[in-house]
């Protein structure tokens, strides 16, 4: 009772499968979903021209900030503290640019829990210090440590480095004090050399893992490099803008929960970030040089977005939000949100747009989960 | 009358004897299937992830009673439904065992809609299904204990029950894949299939777009007539290497956890006693006991009694009209299905759209007339979040939970709207629902929802 009709679906099944072999052939151009794309490629352009040299110019960085300490430990004259908040914002401005990179060595340190909490609290480190609890090892202490921390110490008071200086030197625990921010240095310090070496060939070797670590799925470099874009994209968004302009709290603003709110270093820090946030886009490297990045595979996959090409449309609101933050150039956000935070507003909209462009469509038209957990789907 | 002929013949159809290895065979695949797959979900702690951690639970309509039981209670139940699995593999106390299974696994799945997976859903069903089957009267535990218990042979409605579900399971797939999106766009194989170009042998082809057509027409064909073939003799094999290669091709692409193993291991329901009698035979050399409740020197029917008879047509009647009707209730409801997702889940629709979202929630104060987005982000797992941002009655679900939230807060009316982004099948990102309806005043029930948008190409 069955034969004839097996055999007629069987036929049937062929039949379709012919029309499927002409249907490829009329419709090839405007249909074709782009030449291969190289992946592989586009990782080891992640890995060996972004990734790695970030990781290599922060280390050095956080060196130099380590050295500079010790110095000023050694010594508390106005001329290192001045030389150690140099380099204090210099390597804060280099942790921008590895933001992004919360995998492999860096997920192992919870790098970004650690080195950059903000707003940090002031109370506690000043009770830490006071105690002479220099023990930064528990959950509890992630916002008493990190860039935000040092921004506290070593900027307090906006004008007066004298009052910065008495701390470690006039203060009646000022040994602890010099204590505390040797210790906060030298975990940033430990960390940085941990990833860096976890990275580096000679070291950990992650730079052979992430770019052999193909595919798609939760787990695959892809798959956590799509994630962390969008998980640090969403500090920005949130963390870095929002939260200070009240949008979390129905409209009452908190200048100072914006990053880096002491040294007042608020502008180079987000434009760095935003910066960071474009190379990774486009595959930009160190040297400048435009390498395979994702806006490549949006490319070569021709997805389209009601407004236009993907590839370009996020191209356009990363340049957007460039520009309307270049207009706060010189500025210090704390002050400037306190005194009218509606001229925030059009830049926190084409962040906001952004977000939905990189978080749904993106990840979408790549077929990558948004899922920091692996879990089944059907 | 040729319909009461036809209904007479079916009837009798049902009634034949056939051997009951099969179905013997099916429980101890089944359980053991079962068992794999929970000892895998507790290994990869999604216990913990899933049912202990959330503050927030997503139940279904009608069922918001059902709520976890915490730590240890959630690891507890996962105990007491591997301990059910094993029993059922065994057929040891198997109907005691069966009932356990199937309440435990689906309270499970009831408790939370994020982690709704059609495959679940599956196996809540084939195991409502066992309780009613002698699966554990031949090859078991309890025919060992109690050798008066076993049965060789049994009518063939027995088999046929699980045949019709496993090929009602498959005939709706493939009905649901005719749909253009599926046939002539070949979507959303052409978004999924390009992201495999690194899987060996077969990878570089994956971003070929006539692969996507081949892949989608194939899955529809195969879904549509699988069970037919399954069911002819002399197709049967051909058929059986096709589920091989679809559920393996499906478990190297997508990520579908333990479901194309489970349903390569169903399928053996479609064959006759010989191999079930090889397989048992099989088991036998390696465990060296159980003879007695095997062999099949002595046969014994199994004895219907007429009133359970009764009740089981009517069970089994009622199930697979209800089977057959739910899949299809969606067409009380206006607008594109995979948009609204009104009258989506239950119907055997797998695998069929690329829909990501993300979903904006803003507080207002009618009182100060003071607004805000609201903190999400830590009442929600990544998991819930990403679900609930395509989905408009997890949407409206939440909204309430924050409006409860805010009220707590000191808000005596807060308005909640939600600015909710989604694409589907590539469409690009487009406002999902109307962000001016304040869903705090929204209530959800089985009637179109008129705060979704609707889909425009």
């Amino acid at each position: 009772m069955f034969n004839k009709k097996s055999i007629s679906i069987i036929c049937l099944s062929l039949f379709s499968l012919l029309i499927v072999q002409c249907k490829k052939k009329s419709h090839d151009e405007d249909l074709n979903s782009g030449d291969s794309f190289d992946k592989e490629a586009m990782l080891a352009n992640y890995a060996d021209n972004i990734i790695f040299p970030a990781y290599t110019n922060f280390k050095y960085a956080v060196d130099s900030l380590d050295k500079t300490t010790d110095n000023f430990v050694k010594d508390p004259t106005p001329i290192n503290l001045q030389a150690l908040q140099v380099f204090f914002v210099k390597a804060y401005i280099r942790y921008q640019s590895v933001s992004t990179f919360e995998l492999g060595p860096a997920d192992g340190e919870l790098f970004r829990s650690s080195a950059n909490i903000f707003p940090c609290d002031t109370t506690k480190i000043n009770s830490k210090i006071s105690i002479g609890n220099f023990d930064l090892s528990t959950v509890s202490d992630i916002d008493a440590k990190g860039f935000p921390a040092l921004d506290f110490l070593l900027f307090n008071s906006k004008q007066n480095s004298t009052i910065i200086l008495s701390r470690f030197t006039t203060a009646g625990n000022a040994e602890n004090a010099k204590k505390y921010l040797s210790t906060v240095v030298a975990e940033l310090k430990h960390k940085s050399d941990v990833i860096y070496n976890g990275w580096s060939a000679t070291g950990g070797n992650y730079i052979a893992t992430f770019k052999n670590n193909l595919g798609s799925s939760v787990g695959s470099s892809l798959g956590l490099m799509i994630n962390q874009f969008n998980l640090n994209f969403e500090n920005l968004k949130n963390a870095r803008v929002g939260i200070p302009l009240g949008k979390k709290s129905l409209g009452i603003i908190y200048p100072n929960k914006v990053e880096a709110f002491y040294s007042g270093q608020s502008f180079a820090m987000a434009l760095e970030q935003i910066k960071s946030i474009e190379d990774v886009y486009l595959g930009r490297g160190a040297n400048g040089i435009d390498g395979l990045g994702f806006e490549d595979y949006l490319i070569a996959l021709k997805t389209e977005h009601p407004s236009g090409q993907l590839s370009d449309v996020i191209k356009a609101k990363i340049s957007a939000i460039k520009q309307e933050l270049l207009k706060f150039q010189g500025g210090v956000f704390s002050e400037m949100i306190t005194q009218d935070p509606a001229q925030f507003e059009n830049l926190y909209q084409q962040i906001f747009q952004l977000t939905v462009l990189i978080k749904v469509d993106m990840p979408s038209a790549f077929g990558v989960m948004i899922t920091y957990e692996d879990n089944d789907g059907d | 009358m040729t319909v009461t002929n036809t209904i007479k013949k079916i009837l009798s159809y049902t009634e034949q004897t056939v051997s009951i290895a099969p179905l013997s065979m099916f429980r101890i695949l089944f359980g053991a299937m079962m068992l794999a797959s929970i000892l895998r979900f507790a290994w990869k702690g999604w216990i913990y992830k899933l049912y202990i951690k959330p503050v927030f639970y997503f139940s279904y309509y009608g069922f918001e009673w059902v709520k976890p039981l915490g730590d240890p209670g959630m690891y507890i139940i996962f105990a007491v439904m591997g301990i059910a699995a094993l029993f059922v593999m065994l057929g040891l106390f198997y109907r005691f065992s069966a009932i356990v299974f199937f309440l435990t696994f689906t309270y499970v799945e009831l408790i939370d809609k994020t982690n709704y997976l059609n495959h679940y859903y599956f196996v809540s069903i084939i195991s409502f299904l066992l309780i009613l089957l002698p699966a554990g009267n031949y090859f078991s535990m309890d025919v060992l204990r109690r050798p008066s218990k076993r049965t060789t042979h049994i009518p063939r409605l027995f088999i046929l029950v699980l045949q019709l579900q496993l090929g009602l399971v498959y005939f709706y797939a493939g009905v649901a894949k005719l749909n253009p999106d599926w046939l002539f766009e070949a979507m959303p194989l052409r978004i999924w299939l390009p992201a495999h170009t690194d899987l060996p042998i077969i990878g570089p082809m994956m971003d070929k777009v006539w692969i996507a057509y081949f892949f989608s027409w194939f899955g529809a064909i195969y879904d549509l007539t699988i069970p037919f073939l399954l069911l002819g003799k002399k197709t049967r094999g051909f058929a059986y290497f096709c589920v091989v290669v679809f559920h393996v091709m499906t478990f190297l692409l997508f990520q579908i956890g333990m479901f194309p193993f489970i349903m390569i291991i169903c399928t053996l329901i479609f064959f006759p006693e010989p191999f079930h009698q090889r397989m048992i035979a099989s088991i036998q050399k390696v465990t060296g006991r159980f003879k007695r409740t095997s062999s099949t020197a002595i046969d014994k029917m199994y004895i219907f009694d007429p009133l359970v008879r009764k009740g089981l047509m009517t069970i089994i009647l009622v199930h697979f009209t209800l089977q057959l009707l739910i899949p299809f209730r969606y067409v009380l409801y206006p607008g594109k299905l995979f948009w609204t997702e009104q009258g989506f889940r239950f119907s055997w629709r797998v695998m069929l759209m690329e829909k990501a979202g993300k979903a904006f929630f803003y507080v207002r104060d009618p009182a100060t007339g003071r607004s805000g987005e609201t903190m999400m982000d830590n009442d929600l797992t990544v998991n819930q979040e990403k679900m609930m941002g395509t989905q408009p009655d997890m949407i409206l679900q939440y909204a309430h939970y924050l409006k409860k939230k805010y009220q707590a807060q000191g808000i005596a009316n807060p308005e909640i709207r939600v600015e909710c982004y989604v694409t589907l099948n590539g469409s690009g990102s487009r406002l999902f629902i109307d962000k001016t309806v304040d869903l705090a005043k929204q209530e959800d029930s089985f009637k179109n929802k008129n705060w979704i948008l609707p889909f425009e190409k």
